[in-house]
């Protein structure tokens, strides 16, 4: 009897008009990207939510001198990056590693360079009130917004009260983040059939996946060893042979082993001719420079990536191939979608 | 500024605790003991030697701690009590670069088969290399040694549940 009226409020929950309670969404995505999504339990998306989060990605007022939001480092334009090798925060002074692109972040077990955030909502934190980042504590964050006109509607549409909390702040931005999915590159529309590669392309995607064989005569980068499959991205750490002695101690500043030094954590391949400069320090000012790394100037030590020991001496034409592999990974619809963009500047 | 002070002697005390960090895998899950296993525990557990062909074609014998043993320490479902819905349960290996893989419970105990499965922490009388070791799961007689995975860092215990 009891289970048959709880059944009863639950269907009825489901049945409630439009505007009674925050709508759920399902996000969805190419089955080749694979299901391994990490989604926290206690913040599921809705749309109420996602809207919410995209206007706080582009919210000044987060930030302690009213000029930066999320989006000041995370363009839309450039795959949410910016073109800087380390940018600058509220205060003028550098960060210390290359801001990251935001893409399919579901499958993205571990946040930050290092790795060292389990969460979005515990990554937000940080460029939120750091402060060389946006400096402003999440508590001065929630007053300053219950003084702005229309958020505590939004926050009461996405959470059920006004109540306007830190919490509630990286909860939204999280959602927001968790639906910038970035499927329909040419990549994607060849693995879809809908596109035909050049030859070079086709060149440059067999060089990617393959590992060389010398006994049958096949050439291959190995570059899905850390980058995956499809959606080029593993959630891994990898010391990709920057430097034999690394200034940074990346992944070992988080768990204190020697074993990671100089380990951090592998980039999402797409939209990265977008993505500029290159690598945890953006040394790197081009793809070009990129794969001539890969190539021949890997510097050895103790915690080199096992797959980058073999020097891989790409010829002129490979290299020229693996580069129009990786320019077939830019989405432009992903960079030009009006669900990502800066709400403000629509009114 | 006393604060600023403390908040710098906090972070210099945290980094040198973290540059002082030995190295361990924990044991977790669905286990009624969790485990912490320093270099120093598994040398006094019960050990055995197998061999291992690796990638460069050749056998070469590694020693360690059956992972039997472990999953029989930290109180896991081994044995007589690998039956019934037991038989869902697996163990999930994750590794410091975030590698992982993942076993049927069946695959690794000695009521089900003879091959033994080591979490091995020698080879040849040394410890292993830096870029294998500390802590290397050696799986023997696999076509390839992809699930025979470097620097162990976590094993896992969980039941499949869909």
């Amino acid at each position: 009897m009891i289970t048959g009226l709880l059944l009863t409020m639950v269907i009825m929950a489901a049945q409630l008009p439009a505007g009674q309670g925050p709508v759920p969404v399902a996000l969805s995505w190419p089955d080749y990207f694979g299901s391994r999504v990490f989604l926290p339990a206690d913040n599921p998306l809705t749309e109420e939510g996602i809207q919410l989060g995209r206007r706080l990605f582009y919210e000044k007022a987060l930030s302690v001198n009213r000029q930066m939001s999320c989006a000041t480092c995370h363009q839309q334009a450039k795959a949410f990056t910016d073109g800087q090798r380390f940018s600058a925060g509220a205060d003028g002074v550098l960060q210390p590693r290359n801001t990251m692109s935001l893409a399919n972040l579901p499958w993205v077990r571990q946040l930050f360079w290092d790795g060292r955030a389990g969460s979005l909502e515990e990554q937000a934190l940080t460029p939120l009130t750091a402060p060389h980042e946006m400096g402003q504590p999440l508590d001065v964050s929630a007053v300053g917004l219950r003084q702005i006109k229309g958020y505590p509607r939004l926050f009461r549409r996405a959470f059920g009260s006004d109540s306007i909390t830190g919490e509630r702040i990286v909860k939204a931005l999280a959602q927001f983040e968790r639906t910038l999915i970035s499927a329909n590159s040419r990549y994607d529309q060849y693995l879809q059939g809908k596109y035909r590669p050049s030859a070079s392309e086709s060149s440059g995607m067999a060089l990617f996946y393959a590992n060389t064989d010398t006994a049958r005569g096949i050439r291959g980068a190995g570059c899905g060893h850390c980058h995956g499959g499809p959606k080029t991205y593993s959630d891994l750490f990898h010391n990709n042979g920057l430097d034999s002695l690394p200034p940074d101690g990346g992944r070992q500043q988080v768990t204190g082993q020697a074993y990671d030094k100089g380990r951090f954590r592998v980039a999402t391949l797409r939209n990265i001719a977008l993505t500029a400069p290159y690598m945890h320090d953006g040394r790197f000012p081009d793809l070009e420079s990129v794969i001539d790394h890969y190539s021949e100037h890997i510097a050895h030590s103790e915690t080199l990536s096992p797959f980058l020991q073999q020097p891989l001496r790409l010829t002129t034409q490979e290299k020229k191939d693996l580069l129009a592999f990786l320019q077939l990974l830019t989405d432009s619809t992903f960079i030009t979608d009006p669900r990502f963009s800066n709400p403000f500047n629509h009114h | 500024m006393i604060k600023n002070c403390l908040i710098t002697l906090l972070l210099i005390t945290g980094m040198t605790a973290m540059a002082q960090q030995q190295p361990v895998v924990k044991v977790s899950g669905e286990v009624a003991r969790p485990l912490a296993l320093y270099p120093e525990t598994l040398r006094q557990m019960k050990r055995a030697t197998v061999s291992l062909k690796d990638r460069d074609g050749n056998d070469h014998a590694y020693t360690g701690v059956p992972v039997q043993v472990i999953l029989e320490q930290a109180g896991v479902t081994t044995g007589k009590t690998l039956r019934g819905e037991n038989l869902s349960k697996y163990l999930l290996v994750r590794c410091a670069d975030g590698y992982e893989v993942l076993f049927s419970l069946a695959e690794l105990d000695s009521s089900f088969t003879d091959r033994v499965v080591i979490l091995a922490d020698e080879s040849g009388g040394q410890p292993l290399p830096a870029g294998k070791g500390p802590f290397r799961l050696v799986v023997p007689g696999e076509k390839k040694p992809a699930r025979s995975s470097f620097q162990v860092t976590e094993m896992i215990i969980r039941f499949a549940k869909d």
